[in-house]
């Protein structure tokens, strides 16, 4: 019972939760940003040229647009900068209106909830790789080759669709990584946007390429919550008036680098040159939706407030059970990864501890000095950081690990450390008295550590072991970094592509607890199994010293 | 009777604090030596840097026939049984474990054979009845014992006792004394540290005298008991007779 309890909290919880919301949000999305005077847009700035930081300072074609769109509808715009897979989750549990971050409008995006306004950037698809790779002369020839692309972005499904094999893609939450990867030689080619791959590829990654062609044409949108036709319509009519006035021209000539007349560009291209709306000259995917609605603001003559009436959002933090169960099968592939992560970590970390505790208390200065050294630097320093060191920084060395073992290796290297501590302090709560009785018994000192010492150590240590094990299950999400894809990234991505990441997420938090109590619970049994050892310690307390 | 140990101008120190000076002493086969002496006087010292769990600061020791060092350590442990005043039994192992641990990785018996030994022991030592009990289920007398047969699963040539009955209930000492007291029947040559005159004066032929870390009087229990030559002797005995 005492298991159970957590549990049954955490299910109470999420009712309350599930069934506060039914009232709390009814208010039109709206009604809402002119209340507050504020409209919340949400975005991902490691996209140059569209959002991307310099100087602490939010810039780019998206964040200057959405300021602009601010100021049609009236209000101030606070831009709220997430990582990518948070990015349209953040729609759903509202702490955003819009997302402005290049997002392609896709069909699989529209059903999954995500309203889009009408298009404003015809973007595409396409290849980087390192200079000078012959193999890899069009799109086609990576279908062999290890591609990374970022993950959830239309540049994973146009690799997909391609047909790049699932084991060789490399997902990544940042583009940037996925580059790194390809500069590192540990993929082959990335699959991104191209003006944004363009203009990081220039800025950063000189010893990289783009492969000519595009993949697929696509059209970038502003995203709102399902049921948000009204907010989705004032953006429309504000986008329309940027475009119309000549400021849609302007920026686009400031951030994109290119005439508004390229091959890229097709559709948009007479945009705002003529100082009016044309219609787009080849068909657009999001077409009978930017008709659809263009007739709504066409029928409300300007009055933005006119549109449509929608029905609240009812169901923004409810409950999806369907996506549970759909999603299972995903999560459990996760959550074994997760498993394995732990597991090996703490098959190589324990050990590793081990040596690193024995050599702490030698009586080689120094093998002292070395575990010292070892301990406080991997204490010292962020976890990401050395997941980071080792999958980035030491193939420059020629050390190259897989994203998978770079992943153990770096839980390893940093569970060890804690795991030294902890057995450092069980061996030196052990009664010198002990060392002694084994040593004039005539054992040798490994001996004594072997047959007497550790034994006792390890019952003492188990506690803090577990805490360790259950820190270490939870740490094992940071690998998903360099692209592995355990449960908190597969997670990630079903929320993202969902469209209900509350659902999501506390589904993940149900299953992270289902882990661990097990490993407590089994723990709790052992101790209990150890209990005539542990009341030897009283007893002889007990006698008069 | 042959010289089993011989002690030649032993002294240790703590930093600047001096525990032992200028201590000879010989003990031959056979021989159960006494070490009595108020508390801090350099007993268990002396006891602790026969078996060199102290490094000795200066002097020498020579046991058997070989000179005590860092290098032979192991070997001589191995023939000097030590039992210590807080008993030290292995926790997580059962009496009968804790007796046969050190010969079967120490001497490589096998596990049979070190068991029925140890049982022997135990038997020997009146707790064949526990012999499946851990150490937190027996009684300070009882570990204690446990504690003596561990030492003789060894076969020592010497055993060590360091005030095996300090930490000790008062009417738990003499089942330990006891088996004591048959071990110096057997013939073990042993060297004792101990509080309990009755038991120095009956069972030892020698008796040290320990003041301030050196022998300040030794000789046998009737000449120490009776007939103190020294002051300090005299004022120790008369108080500790007190009591």
């Amino acid at each position: 019972m005492r298991v159970l309890r957590p549990l049954v909290l955490v299910l109470m919880f999420v009712c309350v939760f599930a069934s506060l919301n039914s009232f709390c949000f009814a208010q039109d999305a709206l009604d809402r940003i002119r209340q507050r005077g504020e409209l919340v847009i949400a975005t991902d700035a490691t996209y140059p040229p569209f959002e991307f930081r310099e100087a602490e300072v939010l810039k780019g074609f998206d964040v200057e647009l959405g300021n602009e769109i601010g100021k049609e509808l009236g209000v101030k715009v606070r831009w709220l900068n997430l990582e990518w897979a948070g990015v349209l989750g953040s729609l759903e549990s509202q702490k955003c209106d819009l997302v402005m971050a290049g997002v392609t409008i896709t069909e699989e995006r529209k059903q999954k909830g995500y309203l889009f306004s009408r298009p404003y950037f015809l973007s595409g698809q396409t290849v980087a790789k390192r200079k000078g790779d012959s193999r890899i002369q069009k799109a086609q020839d990576i279908l062999d080759k290890r591609v990374s692309v970022q993950m959830q972005t239309t540049g994973q499904f146009a690799a997909e669709k391609i047909g790049v094999p699932k084991d060789r893609l490399a997902k990544f939450d940042v583009l940037q990584d996925g580059l790194m990867d390809v500069r590192n030689n540990k993929s082959d080619a990335l699959v991104a946007d191209l003006p944004a791959l363009k203009e990081i590829l220039r800025k950063n990654f000189p010893e990289l390429e783009l492969v000519g062609g595009i993949i697929q044409e696509e059209n970038v949108g502003i995203v709102a919550w399902r049921a948000e036709a009204r907010l989705v319509s004032a953006v429309n009519f504000a986008l329309e008036k940027i475009m119309v006035d000549g400021r849609y021209a302007r920026l686009h000539a400031e951030w994109i680098r290119e005439p508004l007349t390229t091959q890229i560009l097709g559709g948009l291209d007479r945009v705002g040159k003529a100082g009016s709306v044309v219609a787009p000259a080849r068909t657009f995917e999001g077409l009978e939706f930017l008709t659809k609605q263009k007739r709504e603001v066409a029928g409300s003559s300007g009055n933005v407030q006119g549109g449509a009436p929608t029905p609240p959002t009812a169901s923004a933090l409810s409950i999806r059970w369907d996506v549970i169960r759909a999603s299972l099968p995903q999560l459990f592939l996760g959550a074994r990864v997760t498993l394995i992560l732990t597991f090996l970590t703490l098959l190589f970390g324990t050990p590793a501890g081990l040596a690193v505790a024995l050599c702490r208390i030698s009586r080689i200065r120094a093998l002292r000095w070395l575990a010292v050294t070892y301990i406080e630097i991997v204490r010292g320093t962020p976890l990401l950081m050395q997941i980071y060191v080792i999958y980035f920084v030491l193939p420059a060395l020629h050390l190259d690990f897989s994203p998978f073992a770079s992943g153990i290796i770096a839980l390893s290297v940093n569970a060890a450390a804690y795991i030294a501590e902890i057995f450092r302090g069980g061996i030196e709560s052990i009664d010198s008295g002990q060392m002694e009785a084994a040593r004039s018994l005539g054992m040798d000192y490994f001996g004594a550590m072997r047959w007497v010492i550790l034994p006792q150590t390890l019952r003492r240590v188990l506690p803090p072991l577990t805490n360790e094990a259950i820190a270490l299950l939870k740490d094992s999400s940071l690998v998903s970094v360099v692209a592995v894809t355990e449960l908190m990234r597969e997670g990630k991505e079903i929320a993202t592509n969902s469209g209900s990441a509350t659902t999501v997420y506390l589904a993940i938090a149900v299953i992270y607890l289902l882990l661990t109590l097990p490993l407590t619970y089994l723990v709790s049994r052992l101790e209990n199994r150890w209990q005539p050892i542990r009341r030897e310690a009283k007893v002889q307390k007990g006698t008069k010293a | 009777m042959t010289q089993i140990l011989e002690i030649h101008q032993l002294e240790k120190s703590f930093g600047s604090l001096k525990v032992l000076e200028g201590i000879d002493l010989t003990v031959k086969e056979g021989e159960v030596v006494a070490l009595i002496g108020a508390s801090g006087s350099g007993k268990s010292t002396l006891l602790r840097c026969i078996n060199r769990l102290e490094p000795p600061s200066a002097g020498r020791i020579r046991f058997m026939d070989a000179e005590v060092t860092p290098s032979n350590l192991n070997w001589v442990r191995k023939q000097i049984g030590m039992v210590f005043q807080r008993f030290n039994l292995f926790p997580h192992l059962t009496a009968l474990e804790n007796v046969a641990l050190a010969p079967r990785k120490v001497l490589g018996v096998s596990a049979e054979v070190a068991l029925r030994e140890g049982r022997e022991l135990l038997d020997r030592v009146q707790l064949s009845e526990k012999a499946q009990n851990y150490p937190g289920e027996l009684s300070g007398g009882q570990q204690q014992r446990v504690a003596i047969a561990r030492a003789l699963a060894m076969n020592p040539r010497l055993l060590l006792f360091d005030e095996p009955t300090s930490a000790l209930d008062p009417e738990l000492v003499g089942e330990v004394l006891a088996v004591m007291r048959n071990l110096a029947r057997e013939g073990r040559t042993m060297v004792v540290a101990t509080h309990e005159m009755g038991f120095a004066k009956e069972v030892a032929h020698r008796v040290l005298f320990l003041d301030a870390g050196r022998i300040l009087e030794q000789g046998t229990p009737e000449e120490i008991f009776s007939n103190p030559k020294e002051e300090r002797t005299r004022t120790f005995l008369a108080r500790i007779l007190e009591r």
